[in-house]
């Protein structure tokens, strides 16, 4: 028990600060390739016509991969979980994103790959594009993909995650006030100073070693195993340095083609993004569009939400409908809201695919929530910490999907918050617990929740 | 054509206009130096030339020919770690560790060059590196205490004066 509680120092720290740490892209085999990609350079666009005859007939260049050399050309990550697939690890017909992956080139060195980039035949015929999440349900707007702008697979085939809780027609009536905002966070870029880089190695038995920069190394054989339609147990997968990542490493980005093209060239193939490509066509965070409108009463209770929250997925599905479901459950932040009706769409765009990043679904959903609160807080004329307190979570009340908080810590979060700020509480509210409701913190409107059936 | 690294002389067989950053990474194996934008904008190929701090990335390897050119392996080795490099072990000022060598090597100047430990002045002598884990204030700490002290506890790390202690009310 030495470690409870001590300050120990990092077990890599010794490594990171004489530059001895062996990251992705520093380790050396003999006789390794380069590669370059050839991407999208239009949002949204047919392809027309391909050919690679003149860079394949490059000298220095070993092998060129497209979609034609895919065993399976559509895989999703959360197969398993039935979210069905729909993006295909090189372009085949159409592209949906700016800088989507369409062909691979290995080569003795980065120059002759680049040159054989160049050197592929390609025509397009361009397509309006959809950059507004807003405007995808219109008729007239751009079609992303053949079945619509919206993932139509959650639970029961429904086109949204949806909650529905309570009587909302009731809340609205008894409300004093009804208060409404919009609140859209940005996309972000994760910006990991190591880019996207994957080293893959044909051993002489027949297996592929993959030094693998992602944070989610189960993710990667699971989804290189199955494009390759090859057992796990020719992957060897190396991981565990990883130069920065913060969810946006965990999509399995570089390892597939690269392992392909160790295949085909017979040579151990490293593809390094350039910054560029990372801001091009790594994968962001995900802008969102979020409408609340709460049924609230003159003193500080809010007894209903309506939301619509529009997530912006880019061109794939990836791991958005599974942030959007997550993002569903928090829609009423650290507080109680007995009677709920909300709607979550997972929308495309013609957008870089989103995917997680640090609190996936869960930070946007915050972030309005918590902006939120203080406009209805400043709208009712009320103390920020006082309306907080008031419809904090407490022991067996419910969450919007119908789990019973055991222990849950806004209270004691809040009153903290307020200490260290300086701020003194009446003591009506520094004196609140996290203890089960009953007299004033137990009014007419949350009586029903706690009889609610938990989880 | 003939640099010298870490006091040891190497013939350069690239193109007199390549990258010092690419002679370093792939002609002489020194993986320190990072490949992080190669535009010289994040600051992780940070090197010495002559003592000042310079990007690899934008430096054509023919206008180090002449110069001392040290690197991060350089400084310290983990035998025997330099006092900025014991600093950075102590304050815990990294987290994945990529952009280190970089901040190590631009700390090492910035200390060598007789800079205060004045947080604003440490501040302005990192500014050039992009580090996306640590949100800088225990990087901007560790050099600061380099500064003024040559050893560090290696098997401890500093306590954060900013750890904000959260009350516990029910059973946790």
């Amino acid at each position: 028990m030495k470690a409870v509680g001590a300050r120990l120092p990092r077990y890599d720290a010794m490594g990171h600060v004489t530059g001895s740490t062996q990251f992705v892209d520093d380790v050396r085999v003999p006789r390794m390739l380069w590669a370059k990609m050839l991407r999208s350079p239009h949002h949204h666009a047919a392809i027309t016509r391909m050919d690679t005859s003149r860079a394949e007939a490059m000298p220095g260049v070993r092998a060129v991969i497209t979609w034609e050399d895919v065993p399976l050309l559509t895989y999703g990550h959360l197969e398993a979980l039935g979210i069905p697939a729909d993006e295909p690890l090189l372009a085949k017909d159409e592209v949906r994103y700016k800088g989507q992956p369409i062909a691979l080139v290995a080569a003795e060195d980065v120059d002759t790959a680049m040159a054989g980039v160049d050197a592929i035949d390609i025509e397009y015929s361009e397509r309006p594009a959809l950059f507004d999440v807003r405007k995808a349900f219109d008729s007239d707007s751009a079609q992303i993909h053949p079945w619509g702008n919206w993932y139509p697979h959650f639970e029961g085939e429904m086109d949204r995650r949806k909650i529905r809780k309570g009587d909302m027609d009731e809340a609205f009536e008894r409300a004093d006030k009804i208060i409404s905002g919009v609140y859209r966070p940005a996309a972000i870029e994760h910006v990991p100073v190591e880019t996207q880089v994957c080293l893959a190695v044909p051993e002489p038995n027949g297996r592929l070693t993959i030094y693998s920069c992602t944070q989610a190394l189960y993710f990667t054989m699971g989804v290189v195993a199955a494009h390759l339609q090859v057992p796990l147990n020719k992957l060897k997968v190396i991981g565990g340095t990883v130069g920065g990542g913060f969810g946006g490493k965990v999509d399995t980005a570089s390892d597939t083609v690269s392992a392909l093209a160790a295949m085909k060239s017979g040579r151990p193939v490293k593809w390094r993004w350039t910054r560029e490509e990372e801001f091009l066509a790594s994968s962001t965070r995900a802008p969102w569009h979020m409408e609340i409108i709460d049924a609230v009463t003159s003193d500080g209770w809010i007894l209903g939400r309506k939301m619509l929250t529009l997530h912006d997925s880019g061109a794939y599905a990836r791991f958005s409908p599974y942030g959007v479901t997550k993002h569903s459950f928090h829609h009423t932040g650290a507080y109680t809201i007995p009677n709920l009706h909300f709607d979550g769409y997972v929308v495309f765009t013609n957008r870089v695919p989103t995917t997680a990043m640090r609190g996936f679904g869960v930070t946007s959903i915050s972030f309005a929530v918590e902006t939120h609160m203080s406009r209805v807080a400043d709208e009712l004329g009320m103390d920020p910490y006082e309306i907080r307190l008031l419809n904090a979570n407490r022991i067996n009340d419910t969450s919007p999907n119908r789990i019973r908080y055991a222990d849950p810590s806004t209270v004691d979060v809040l009153q903290s918050l307020a200490d260290a700020k300086g701020v003194d509480l009446e003591p009506a509210y520094a004196g609140m617990t996290r203890d089960p409701r009953s007299g004033d913190l137990l009014p007419d409107h949350l009586v029903g929740q706690l009889k609610t059936e938990g989880h | 054509m003939r640099i010298e690294v870490n006091g040891a002389d190497h013939d350069v067989t690239s193109p007199p206009l390549a990258s010092l950053l690419t002679v370093l990474r792939e002609e002489m194996d020194v993986t320190s130096v990072k490949a992080g934008c190669e535009s010289g904008g994040c600051g992780a190929c940070t090197v010495l030339i002559d003592g000042r701090p310079q990007r690899a990335c934008l430096t054509p390897v023919v206008t180090a020919v002449g110069s001392e050119v040290t690197t991060v392996e350089g400084l310290g080795t983990p035998d025997e770690p330099s006092a900025i490099q014991q600093s950075f072990i102590h304050h815990y000022a990294m987290q994945c560790g990529f952009c280190t060598p970089g901040l190590v090597v631009a700390a090492t100047a910035y200390v060598n060059g007789g800079g205060s430990d004045d947080l604003d002045s440490v501040a302005e002598a990192i500014s050039g590196h992009v580090c996306r884990c640590t949100g800088y204030n225990k990087i901007l700490e560790a050099v600061a205490a380099a500064v003024k002290s040559s050893e560090f506890d290696l098997d401890s790390t500093a306590v954060d004066k900013n750890t904000v202690v959260i009350k516990t009310g029910g059973a946790v």
